[in-house]
């Protein structure tokens, strides 16, 4: 599903983000990226949404090089990809049902599918009974579910998460996992950036440790560290 | 891709609203500009009207009889053509001279079916060598005298003085105009990025989950040409507003007869105001363009 093959990338300050990654992930897989602040965790995650293009070697996405994707197609290669992250990216003028149908709205789905498909997901989140409350109205836990929703209502192959539980307490943080690890079981290949070592040693998934731009550990039912 | 045509109308109508003062201003300057451009050219068109005959340093017209014969008139072109002090010399016959009175009198249509080609007088329009006042008065003279020559009409100087006049007048509303044209492109370009800046978070998560890049710059692009248009709108509506006023300022014919025509018809402001219309469409659309690319890098 996610291939990477000699991947460098240098940001313009010339710090290596990654070096010479080399990476192979299944479909269906779970796999959490460890590392400290400025690893190069969300370069990788960026990488695969093409918000960033490396300086050398080549990652595949679904079998295409995305390398070679002329920048038209980046639309269409990220409809395949949903994305969460730390800070949600929720729109705070729209309501929880708006926030979901806009993902389908602008890449225009007929209306007859966002009517049917964003309850439906709302509930799978479990806040169907709030779809009409602004995202300021939310908990910072029930604002996460609710990005989670969005990335996922396209039913997207791969979900990309960075650091989803970075503002939620450890509680709520379960709260998330669950809710990824059940879309990781309809098939979707998760990949997760985080610093939440309860949240690595409880699920015990594959575990890509990054450090200083290097992968230095890459386990199978892993642990933080 | 399918584009979603009330969802394009609905984000350029909340873009148009949401910096409302900012989009008057810009659809104003438009207006201002375009208005000035738009009467410079019915000034310019009608003086060329008014001394159409005039047109090419034409400095006297030999009016024949309208019944002159065509030995006559043979006869006043040989004299013409011979004359050394003549440079040029182009004959209107009665069909050419009944087209040029259609045009001038377009506005009143019985004067046209009253007047039949006939009843018109051909004549010669000559270009001296030396365009001298006192030699030109003498050279049209002789001609006056002449076997089937009905009058010699001279350009006065309140002609001359029309036409460099106006011909100053256009050039400078037109140079204001284009400086004011530039204000306004720029004025859209910057509400139109005004309109994506607070829209930024929308843009981000638009291209998060895979919106083309047409589908978020239509709606921005639209919002440009919107501006555009409603001020050439506006721009057009002034102008059709002081068109009667614009006649009148304009010098009487009574006084100098020779401006027979000084007014600009129907079809000429019709052909204005679509030029108007397409310059201001064009100046949105290119501010737009230029906001939207340089804020829309993937």
């Amino acid at each position: 599903m996610i291939k990477l093959e000699n991947v460098t990338k240098t940001y313009k300050t010339s710090t290596v983000a990654l070096r010479e990654a080399n990476v192979e992930i299944d479909k269906g897989e779970f796999v959490f990226l460890v590392g400290a602040s400025g690893s190069g965790k969300s370069t990788f995650i960026r990488l695969l949404n093409k918000e960033e293009t490396p300086e050398a070697g080549h990652i595949y996405v679904a079998g295409k090089d995305i390398g070679q994707l002329s920048n038209w197609k980046v639309p269409f290669l990220r409809r395949n990809i949903g994305c969460v992250f730390q800070d949600f990216k929720l729109l705070t003028n729209k309501t929880v049902y708006e926030n979901v149908a806009f993902a389908l709205e602008v890449i225009g789905r007929p209306r007859s599918v966002i009517q049917t498909q964003v309850p439906a997901i709302l509930d799978l989140v479990g806040l169907g009974h709030k779809a009409a409350s602004f995202p300021d109205e939310l908990s910072g836990g029930e604002q996460q579910r609710v990005s989670v929703a969005r990335a996922f209502v396209n039913r997207p192959l791969i979900l990309l998460a960075d650091e989803p539980t970075g503002n939620l307490d450890p509680a709520t943080s379960v709260g998330i996992m669950r809710l990824l690890d059940r879309i990781n079981k309809t098939g979707t290949t998760v990949v997760m950036a985080t610093h939440d070592r309860g949240i690595v040693d409880t699920m015990r998934r594959r575990v890509i440790e990054i450090d200083r731009g290097s992968i230095v550990r890459d386990q199978a039912r892993g642990v933080y560290e | 891709m399918p584009m979603k045509l009330d969802y394009m109308v609905r984000e350029t109508g909340s873009n148009l609203g949401r910096n409302f003062t900012i989009t008057l201003a810009s659809v104003m300057t438009v207006a201002v500009s375009l208005a000035l451009v738009g009467a410079s050219l019915m000034l310019r068109t009608g003086v060329e009207n008014a001394t159409q005959r005039w047109q090419g340093g034409i400095e006297f017209v030999v009016f024949l009889r309208p019944d002159a014969s065509q030995a006559q008139i043979d006869a006043v072109a040989r004299d013409l053509q011979d004359s050394p002090d003549v440079a040029n010399i182009k004959f209107v016959d009665k069909q050419a001279a009944f087209e040029e009175f259609k045009v001038l009198f377009s506005d009143s249509p019985e004067m046209v079916t009253s007047v039949q080609p006939d009843d018109l007088p051909p004549s010669f329009r000559v270009e001296p060598m030396d365009k001298d006042v006192l030699s030109v008065e003498a050279l049209g003279s002789q001609f006056s005298d002449k076997s089937g020559v009905d009058s010699v009409v001279f350009a006065s100087e309140t002609i001359r003085l029309i036409q460099q006049l106006s011909s100053r007048l256009t050039v400078g509303i037109f140079v204001i105009a284009s400086f004011l044209l530039g204000a306004a492109g720029l004025l859209i370009l910057n509400t139109i990025r005004m309109a994506m800046f607070a829209r930024r978070r929308e843009i981000e998560v638009m291209k998060l989950v895979g919106a083309t890049n047409w589908f978020i710059r239509v709606p921005f692009m639209l919002e440009g040409l919107v501006q555009g248009m409603l001020g050439a709108l506006a721009a057009i509506l002034a102008l059709a507003a002081f068109r009667p006023f614009f006649q009148q300022w304009l010098p009487n014919p009574q006084d100098f007869p020779l401006v027979s025509g000084f007014f600009v018809s129907g079809a000429e402001i019709a052909g204005i105001f679509v030029l108007l219309g397409v310059v201001g469409v064009l100046i949105g659309a290119i501010g737009a363009g230029v906001a939207v690319t340089r804020f829309l890098d993937v």
